[in-house]
């Protein structure tokens, strides 16, 4: 049996966040919107970039050669668009691109593509994305890719 | 339950030295301007684990936050490294780990790295704040074994089951634990495996 040992860690963060001075959690907050603002565009530019490129290796009109691309590709590209889809609030693009994320992890699992998923997803992307919907509407997108993404492939 | 944000408490980061370590050049920038924002004013920013790996032995931290996936050695594995092989003062620094998405067969990796709490991306300033301020109120003890060198796993501990009387020193008389700290069922909670 292997031994454990337990023991309080000095932590330094502790004592320097409680130093005098400093500012209050609200004015913190407030500058760190406002230091995040100058980063908007550039950020969805990342967004939009990424989506154009996985529609251009991924979607169907690579459908030709679609099917060499690596799933790691893939799967970096929708972690690019969660990076930075913090400036679309409740538009559900991040949580499109996590169900996305799902997809090609279980496709990576099984070795296979599944490309009628992946053409939803990537739909469902743009959609989420430039499309005027309404907050129910964009909960049943995100509801219905999380079924589609979470069906595994051995299901059938 | 830890404890929400406090409009109107202060905080302090003028001297907090972070590590911030992303291997995605955009998120790496949002997280920067948000500590920036914060008032950090000492940060370090590496592209990869390998160049956190070479900053955590040259020079000491605050507080590490880092990315899960990165390509190459991972956010879980710069921890687990982070604990064993780094200098001796950054070996129980605070860390937070940032994720995207968390593939099922990551799960236990995640768990068992030994990271004090992960974020879900995309970030926002409320959340990373209050994981710092957590981070910095962490009264959980660090725990090493030939497996894991990191903090208590559990977020709680209600002591052994009802009718155990429970063989660590540190487990409470029976008399002495809280309501429905019973087990079963109804006494398992998801908050006491949250890495």
């Amino acid at each position: 049996m292997s031994t454990v040992r337990k023991f309080r860690a000095p932590n330094r963060l502790s004592m320097l966040v409680r130093a005098n001075g400093g500012v209050t959690v609200k004015d913190a907050l407030a500058a760190a919107d406002a230091a995040l603002e100058p980063l908007r565009a550039e950020s969805l530019a990342v967004l939009d970039a990424a989506l154009a490129e996985i529609e251009a290796r991924f979607g169907r009109s690579a459908a030709t050669n679609r099917a060499a691309g690596a799933f790691q590709d893939l799967y970096a590209l929708a972690l690019r668009i969660i990076d930075v889809s913090g400036f679309l609030p409740d538009s559900c693009v991040d949580q499109a691109a996590v169900s996305f994320c799902a997809l090609v992890d279980n496709c990576a699992e099984a070795g296979t593509w599944r490309w009628d998923a992946v053409d939803v997803h990537i739909n469902a992307l743009r959609l989420l994305r430039t499309a005027d919907l309404d907050p129910d509407q964009r909960r049943a997108v995100i509801e219905g890719l999380n079924k589609v993404s979470q069906r595994r492939i051995d299901e059938g | 339950m830890r404890e929400p944000l406090q409009a109107a408490a202060r905080i302090n980061l003028d001297k907090v030295d972070v590590l911030l370590v992303d291997d995605s050049l955009p998120s790496l920038n949002l997280l920067a301007q948000v500590l920036l924002g914060f008032g950090v004013k000492n940060l370090t920013r590496a592209e990869s684990a390998k160049a956190a790996q070479a900053l955590l032995r040259e020079r000491t931290f605050d507080l590490v936050i880092s990315a899960t996936n990165m390509a190459g050695v991972d956010g879980y594995e710069l921890v687990k490294w982070q604990r064993r092989g780094a200098l001796e003062a950054n070996r129980y620094l605070p860390v937070i780990l940032v994720s995207g998405h968390t593939p099922p067969s990551q799960v236990f990796k995640g768990r068992d790295a030994g990271a004090n709490f992960t974020i879900a991306k995309p970030i926002t300033p409320k959340i990373v704040l209050e994981r710092i301020l957590w981070a910095a109120k962490e009264d959980r003890q660090f725990i090493e074994c030939d497996s894991y060198l990191g903090p208590d796993r559990r977020f709680k501990n209600d002591g052994p089951p009802a009718g155990v009387k429970g063989r660590r020193r540190e487990d409470p008389p029976e008399a002495l634990r809280p309501p429905g700290a019973a087990g079963g069922q109804a006494g398992l909670d998801l908050e006491k495996v949250k890495p």
